[in-house]
Formats: structure tokens, C-alpha cells, sequence
């Protein structure tokens, strides 16, 4: 079971190199971190994976960017959610691992239809630290209310969660132990976290059954 | 005024967090109005009232923050929201809680600078460099205000 980090977006898109927010990952508790963009990095002691993240109006414009090479040598893909119709069809897109944004999404814009799409398909819902740790207010309370929401599809179907910091900076990385009280916030239990905490391990290397080969 | 009996008296307890960036200087009340902010703006002025947070000392790179029993999760979990202290980038990170402040100071390690290089030039722009143990090195502008921070690592500066 491997501790991971879903997302963090190193130099130039933060101000941290990949080998540094690793080592740091590293001292924080985690195994690996998924890096957003077209980096390739060896760490000691800490499994850097390649995440690719689109971002599209229409489900077509999803399906034409899967092809693209950058998106199809990540190791997770990401799609940035959108209104419910959107969600809805892009969980049901085989090349698509992960869902992500949630919270910056309209009220039910992830519902019960998408998240029982998304438990047969085996897709995530990233949970992103951010909003929590930099939003203050309503737009803190708002995003919240969404992970709390998302929750409760995830009980109730039990789809794949994913925890990712978003860190841009080494600043903005946090430890699995502050990332347990972090999601306490909404709701979410110690067994939950780690559940979630290890699941890009399970997207990258799905179970599947023995398969004898001669 | 007489003391109250010891038993009478609220217990506390006492979470010690490291200061990133390694060199940052911040001063003790400006990070006791973050925490205060960021403690109020989580938990609510209800909750952060009952837990009376407080900031003992800061120093070393490190900050000693006073909390009532049974609120230093809370608090802990506040501490990792605080993002900026006087316009300064910063972040806490918990290392220990404690009952005492002897056990918290057991706990902190100093944090030496090494020798090198002392400046790098990243595209048009200077950096003063400051290296750490483990081969981090960060680099900070040039300049009188809102310098720029990067961090890297030995490995990156040599690739550049």
C-alpha cells in the first residue's frame, strides 16, 4: 500500500523543483507523488508518477485530447470536472482515472448517476487540499460541503477517492497526519484517509486476475 | 490576587511546529495574529475562544504554541491552514504536542546552514543561495522587497 500525494505542480508551474517537493513528500509520510505536467524525475526513496490534467467545455474535446501523446505516457489522467452532464459522460471514458475540481463545481453537479458510472468504471474523485488550506469564508465552507457530498456518494457506491495537496510550492505541501485532521473537517475517518491516500497506487496497478503465460 | 490550587487550574498543552522557509523571520505576534486568524476562520470564534490559542515563544525556526487540553488536534489542524504571516510566505508544520515545553524544546533540532556558493543567476534574475542539510537549497531574489523564493535541491543548481 503506497501513501500518495495525487497532485503537486512543480517548477515553473510553482516555485519548488520536482527533486525537492519529493524529498520534502518523502519527510512528510508519503511513498509517491503524481506530478502535474511533463516531467520525468528518479527520486531515492519516493515514486514520482506522471499526471496529466485536462481540461475541456465538451465531452468530444475530452476524447480528443486522451489521444494526445503527453496525455497517453501519464500515468494518470485527470479531467477537470464540469456541469452534470459533462460529469456524468466523462466517468464512463476508459482512459480517464481521475475526476478532479469537484469542489469548484455548481451544487449536485456530481450526482448519483455519475458516481455509480464512476464506481463500475473504477474512476476517482480527487479531493484537493487547497481550497481548505487557502480559501477562507464561504468559499472555504462551499468547498467543504462538496467533499462532505462526495462523500457520502463515495459511501454509498464506493467509488475511488484520491487526496492530493496541489502544492505549487513546498510551502503548500502537507503531512498525512495534517491531511488526517484536514479531512476530518468534512467528515471523512482515518481509515477513509488512508483508503484514499493509497488508491492512485490501485489505479496505477489495478487488480487483475492471474493470467498464465506460456 | 492568589494563585489558583493546581488542580483548579486549566490544563494546557503546547504544540511545537517547525517554520518553513528554513530562514524565515517572523516576528512572535505577527504569528500569533496568524494562527489566531486562521484558528478563528476554521473552527469559529466559539471554538477558538474555548481554545485559547496562544504563541509562547518563536525562535529558531520553530514556534511553541499554547493551546487548552483536549483542543491541540484542532489547533494542530488550524496551523496547517496558516499560509502567511505578514505578507510573508511561511508554513507550520507540527512536530511534537506536549504537556511541558521542556519535552517540545528536547525536540527541537537546529537548523544549520552550509557553506558554498553564495549567488546563482536563474535566466535574467540574481539569487542569494542557502544551503541546507539533505542538499536543499533555497534561493532567494535579489532585491529590497517581495523577493521571489525558489526552492531546489544541489542536483537542480547543477543541471542549470
Amino acid at each position: 500500500m503506497k501513501i500518495t500525494d495525487a497532485g503537486i505542480h512543480p517548477y515553473p508551474a510553482g516555485d519548488s523543483s520536482i527533486a525537492r517537493m519529493a524529498l520534502e513528500a518523502a519527510g512528510l509520510g508519503f511513498d509517491s507523488v503524481v506530478v502535474i505536467g511533463d516531467a520525468a524525475h528518479r527520486s531515492p526513496g519516493i515514486e514520482v508518477l506522471r499526471g496529466a490534467v485536462i481540461s475541456a467545455a465538451s465531452v468530444k474535446e475530452v476524447l480528443k485530447k486522451v489521444r494526445d501523446p503527453a496525455v497517453r505516457r501519464a500515468d494518470v489522467v485527470y479531467v477537470d470536472a464540469g456541469d452534470i452532464s459533462f460529469n456524468r459522460a466523462v466517468v464512463s471514458i476508459k482512459e480517464v482515472n481521475v475526476v478532479r475540481c469537484i469542489h469548484a463545481t455548481r451544487r449536485n453537479a456530481f450526482d448519483h448517476v455519475a458516481a455509480r458510472t464512476a464506481a463500475e468504471q473504477g474512476v476517482a474523485v480527487d479531493i484537493s487540499m487547497a481550497p481548505i488550506i487557502h480559501l477562507r469564508g464561504a468559499k472555504r465552507q462551499k468547498a467543504l460541503q462538496r467533499y462532505a457530498d462526495v462523500l457520502s456518494l463515495q459511501r454509498r457506491y464506493g467509488f475511488p477517492l484520491t487526496i492530493s495537496s496541489g502544492a505549487r510550492s513546498i510551502l503548500e505541501q502537507r503531512s498525512v497526519r495534517e491531511l488526517r485532521g484536514l479531512c476530518a473537517l468534512f467528515g471523512m475517518a482515518g481509515a477513509e484517509v488512508t483508503e484514499a491516500l493509497s488508491s492512485i497506487g490501485r489505479i496505477v496497478e489495478p487488480h487483475r486476475p492471474v493470467r498464465v503465460v506460456e | 490576587m492568589r494563585p489558583r490550587p493546581p488542580a483548579m487550574r486549566t490544563k494546557r498543552r503546547y504544540i511545537l511546529a517547525q517554520i518553513l522557509p528554513y530562514g524565515a523571520q517572523v516576528d512572535q505576534k505577527q504569528v500569533y495574529l496568524a494562527v489566531y486568524e486562521a484558528a478563528t476562520s476554521l473552527l469559529g470564534d466559539a471554538a477558538a475562544g474555548l481554545a485559547q490559542p496562544a504563541v509562547v515563544f518563536c525562535e529558531g525556526g520553530y514556534v511553541v504554541v499554547r493551546c487548552r487540553r483536549g483542543t491541540e488536534k484542532d489547533i494542530a489542524v488550524a496551523l496547517s491552514t496558516v499560509t502567511s504571516v505578514a505578507d510573508e510566505r511561511i508554513a507550520l508544520r507540527t512536530v511534537a504536542t506536549s504537556g511541558t515545553i521542556h519535552a517540545l524544546r528536547r525536540r527541537m533540532r537546529p537548523i544549520r546552514q552550509l557553506s558554498g556558493d553564495r549567488e546563482v543567476k536563474i535566466g535574467e534574475t540574481y539569487f542569494a543561495v542557502y544551503r541546507y542539510p539533505r542538499q536543499k537549497v533555497d534561493l532567494v531574489e535579489k532585491g529590497i522587497k517581495h523577493q521571489k523564493s525558489l526552492f531546489f535541491t544541489e542536483a537542480d543548481l547543477e543541471e542549470r
